[in-house]
């Protein structure tokens, strides 16, 4: 049996764009450090915008850690992801306040516009929009961010400004 | 030590024993299910909750809490009760109520303990879950409705089997076992998890609905492929063995088996078995009665004397080979017998027989998790003996052994944590263990040795061997040498291991000097935990060379007789369940010898590649029909009984040889019992207590260093060095015939590095041609992260694609590659 993670035909394209020069690097600055596999998940995934499967192998083969160990913890933490992610992240807050003051209209027009749902990312990569439970600002309900950007008072014309104004930005 | 009292009973136990085991001692039974005498403590289920008197308030696992002086423990108390009947209905509540269809129904742990408990409602209700049944490969069933998370399957291959092919992914409701990104499993197919699963979330394939348990007659039996001698338990139903059933309180492993034993059992009822003797007619293998055949092969071993000639598998019980000894060398009158090609036993006949004075390697497989320090000789180690493979994992994980390889590839024992790995050119490894020597006599780390036999003379031979003399030879660096030397002789407890086999030319006499040198200079014999632990090829590899199926003075050795064959002065050759044509070197050479021998005898199962071209094919009994005794490779007789009748007319090799020798007018002992007290080497072993689990026959050295010629090995400018060697799946070529090992390796295969294969532009699964002067043949390339660069490696136990064709015996044979 191989050593390496199985590439599939979605994998080759993936390996056609993967540039494991980047993840080196970071694997580099922990490799000497005990308990370092969050680290490098981490680093990884600020450099390629989420954690590509040929750096899991790329990983599992500089730490020594199995890749099946590695695909645990990058399931187990909802902060890691494994499909590219759009440039800019919508979230949308559904939690019990935005929900009374119309939450559920900003996520039908964000998703009239974009047409992306929940988890989803945009064809060009731009956006990825997610639905979460709080976002802990009840008193500026309906809530959305954008990236670090929050967005207090939404409405449908705000929407439209916030599509406006990232579309008008580069990818 | 600790006293507390569980259920009023007072216990003392070490103060490292957990509550669960304490209560074991004390006869009390807590259930468990995620909890696993050769796992660590893992605390998943919450079956085994306890009351703890000083830990009021709330409930305690019993198998992850350590006892305490004057603990008073209560293990089945109402709230215990109530909480463990919560525990299995919220199990129940998701997990499928398939129990008339799943294989695990009588063997289920959750069945069980559902019962125990009379968790006969719910009175909860959720939906069941809805995963995909993986079908993926043909051994291994992963169904993840039935799962209950333990985590055992995901430990297991963790903790002892090294290979980290589970894990739990997600989180919360939606965790599940399963591979990186969820895929397939791809994986050694050892079956480990299966053996611990306690549900019906891992089966084996080839057992469904084959039988229900109950319905199962369990066999002790020893495993009838490598020299590691597993014992295991045979699933016989129907007079057909239909599984292997785990069970964690055999042998020295704890029912630990590796995919050849777990899943090569099939070979026993194969299709292909002979059903009943063969004779040649008119150029034709017909069928026909055993009373014909014999009077044959008695007609043509009457009065033979030296033309005749017989090779033996080390397969047979000592008894069969007593008697196939008694038979050529007394009835016969032929000094002419060998087995293993005659060179793969010479690590130990003619090696250590020399080194220490007795052809037996003085260490047990059970010294590796006592040792302080393992040299482990080709990685090798792991592939031809995976169940050795995990005791070295175990030795180096848990119990801190420091981990040394000296390769010429990488292998799975490099991944082991802390693990050193000394990659060297092909072919000098006997270089490398004299450069150690040296080190040892020059630093005056060999002091104590300075009085052992032949010390003066090594030391004056070896001084051609300083470590910067050979390192560039070798590819080693002279102070990695010296600092694996310093190691060596530091370390309190040190054991060298290495394989030996059909495969391994280069693991002969001359290595065994090597090492035994090494043992006896650094004083590490005759210690518990260190030495030195030769790993024989098949099962009975170290009967084979106790009951002494040698050549008798004079006679010829494998390879004379092969040229004996050729050259004429053989005109009878009885070939016992050896496959030389597949498994022996130079294929064109054994091919010449089959057909130009005039007659040719062959007892086996199979109609094997070398039967084909048999004037007379024997068909004969697999380990699980016949009575007798195997010495697995650390001296540890192990007896074994019928688990099943003959298959077809087959009979066992005690009786034909038996036969013969009253034919010939000789008289045979009557049974096994009769002819293992005649085995000079197991004087002192009492046949009538022989069981399963084996008694080890003693071995007492007398140390004498020898002087190992190291081989001048080149490869040949602008070729590759092709090594031999064995794969993990397989075991000489008996495996070709157990359905399970061949479907998760079906043909023989190249590996090659990256390097190589980027510059002649090879893809992975290629087709390519290997060549030597010899020949050539077709493999498939894998492309591999084990190989250096110029080395390359092929596994020789496939017929299809014999690599023998291309290889000739030697250590290193020069080969070019073409697509």
């Amino acid at each position: 049996m191989s050593e390496a993670v199985a590439v599939t035909q979605e994998d080759e394209m993936e390996e056609t764009v993967f540039d494991p020069a980047l993840a080196e690097q970071v694997i580099e600055k922990y490799k000497d450090i005990p308990g370092n596999l969050m680290p490098v998940l981490q680093g990884i995934q600020d450099a390629y915008g989420y954690v590509p499967k040929l750096a899991v192998a790329l990983v599992a083969e500089r730490l020594n850690v199995y890749p099946s160990q590695i695909y645990g913890v990058l399931t187990f933490y909802a902060q890691f992801h494994l499909k590219p992610r759009g440039r800019y992240i919508i979230r949308v807050c559904m939690g019990t306040a935005c929900h009374v003051l119309g939450a559920e209209r900003i996520r039908e027009t964000f998703y009239e516009r974009i047409k992306i749902g929940h988890a989803e990312t945009s064809a060009d990569k731009r956006f990825t929009f997610e639905l979460v439970a709080c976002l802990g600002a009840c008193g500026m309900a309906p809530l959305a961010m954008v990236n670090d950007e929050t967005y207090g008072k939404m409405t449908v014309q705000k929407v439209d400004e916030i599509i406006k104004e990232y579309s008008s930005l580069p990818l | 030590m600790v006293t507390l009292t569980i259920d009023d009973k007072q216990v003392q136990v070490e103060k490292d024993a957990t509550i669960y085991d304490a209560a074991k001692v004390a006869g009390v039974n807590i259930p468990i299910l995620c909890h696993d005498k050769k796992l660590k403590p893992f605390g998943a289920c919450r079956m085994c909750l306890v009351e703890v008197e000083q830990m009021k308030g709330r409930l305690i696992p019993a198998c992850t809490t350590p006892v305490t002086e004057g603990m008073i423990v209560r293990s089945s108390t109402a709230p215990v009760e109530k909480a463990r009947k919560l525990v299995l209905e919220l199990l129940m509540l998701n997990h499928p109520l398939d129990c008339p269809v799943c294989d695990k129904g009588g063997d289920c742990e959750l069945q069980n303990l559902a019962y125990d408990h009379k968790v006969n409602a719910n009175r909860l209700s959720d939906e069941k879950f809805h995963h995909q049944i993986d079908y993926n490969n043909p051994l291994i069933e992963r169904d993840q409705n039935r799962c209950v998370l333990c985590g055992k399957c995901v430990r297991i291959c963790d903790e002892i089997v090294s290979r980290g092919a589970l894990t739990f992914i997600n989180r919360g409701i939606e965790t599940k076992i399963g591979t990186e990104f969820d895929g397939p499993l791809s994986c050694e197919f050892c079956g480990s998890c299966i053996s611990v699963c306690p549900v019906g979330a891992l089966l084996a394939r080839p057992f469904k609905f084959k039988s229900r348990f109950w319905a199962l007659q369990k066999k002790a039996s020893v495993c009838g492929y490598c020299g590691t001698g597993c014992s295991v338990t045979l699933g016989v139903k129907d007079n057909k063995v239909l599984t292997t059933v785990y069970d964690e309180n055999q042998g020295f492993h704890n029912g630990q088996l590796c995919v050849r034993g777990r899943f090569g059992y099939q070979f026993i009822n194969s299709e292909k078995r002979l059903q009943s003797p063969l004779v040649r007619k008119n150029g034709q293998l017909v069928e026909a009665g055993w009373d014909e055949a014999l009077n044959l092969v008695v007609s043509r071993l009457k009065g033979a004397g030296n033309s005749a000639a017989a090779l033996a598998t080390p397969r047979m019980t000592n008894e069969e080979l007593m008697l196939l000894k008694q038979l050529m060398t007394q009835q016969v009158g032929s000094a002419n017998i060998d087995h293993s090609a005659g060179y793969a036993h010479t690590a130990l006949t003619e090696g250590l027989f020399k080194s220490l004075g007795v052809a037996a390697a003085p260490s047990a497989i059970t010294d590796i998790q006592k040792s302080n320090l393992l040299l482990v000789l080709k990685s090798d180690a792991y592939e031809t003996h995976p169940v050795v493979g995990f005791e070295i994992n175990m030795a180096v994980k848990n119990k801190d052994a420091k981990l040394h390889i000296l390769s010429d590839k990488r292998g799975k024992l490099a991944k082991l944590p802390n693990a050193t790995t000394l990659i060297h050119k092909p072919g000098s490894e006997v270089a490398l263990l004299n450069a150690l020597a040296k080190v040892l006599i020059d630093e005056n780390l060999a002091t104590a040795a300075a009085s052992v036999a032949g010390f003066a003379e090594l030391a004056a031979g070896l001084s051609a061997f300083a470590p910067e003399q050979v390192a560039d030879q070798c590819g080693v660096s002279a102070d990695a040498l010296k600092g694996l030397a310093r190691a060596y002789a530091a370390a309190d407890k040190a054991l060298i291991l290495f394989p030996v086999g059909l495969a391994y030319p280069a693991h002969d006499a001359q290595l065994a000097h090597a090492a035994a040198n090494l043992a006896i200079l650094a004083g590490k014999l005759g210690k518990e935990g260190s030495g030195l632990l030769v790993l024989q090829e098949k099962n009975n590899s170290q009967g084979a060379v106790d009951v002494g199926f040698v050549p008798a003075a004079g006679g010829m050795n494998a390879q004379q007789i092969l040229d004996g064959c050729v050259s004429g002065s053989i005109k009878t050759l009885l070939v016992a369940g050896e496959n030389p044509l597949i498994s022996y070197p130079n294929q064109a050479k054994v091919k010449a010898a089959l057909d130009k021998v005039e007659f040719l005898v062959v007892a086996d199962l199979f109609l094997t590649e070398t039967a084909e071209l048999a004037d007379v094919v024997l068909p004969v009994c697999s380990y699980a029909e016949k009575t007798g005794t195997f010495t697995a490779t650390d001296r540890r007789v192990q007896k074994i009984e019928p688990a099943i009748s003959a298959v077809g007319q087959s009979r066992p090799e005690f009786k034909v040889y038996g036969d013969l020798i009253s034919a010939l007018g000789g008289q045979a002992p009557v049974t096994p019992a009769e002819a293992f007290t005649q085995i000079p080497a197991y004087a002192g072993i009492d046949y009538a207590s022989l069981k399963a689990d084996g008694t080890f026959a003693s071995v007492a050295i007398k140390p004498a260093l020898v002087l190992p010629v190291a081989p001048a090995l080149q490869v040949e400018s602008g070729k590759l060095a092709l090594l031999t060697g064995a794969a993990l799946y397989h075991c000489g070529t008996l495996s070709q015939y157990g359905e399970g090992t061949v479907a998760v390796c079906p043909e023989g295969y190249l590996e090659l590095s990256h390097a190589d294969a980027s510059r002649m532009q090879i893809a992975d699964g290629a087709v390519v041609t290997v060549a030597s002067a010899n020949g050539s043949v077709k493999l498939k390339a894998r492309v591999s992260l084990r190989m250096a660069e110029g080395v390359v490696f092929a596994p020789y136990h496939f017929a299809s694609s014999a690599i023998n064709q291309v290889w000739t015996g030697a250590a290193v044979t020069s080969v070019t590659i073409s697509k």
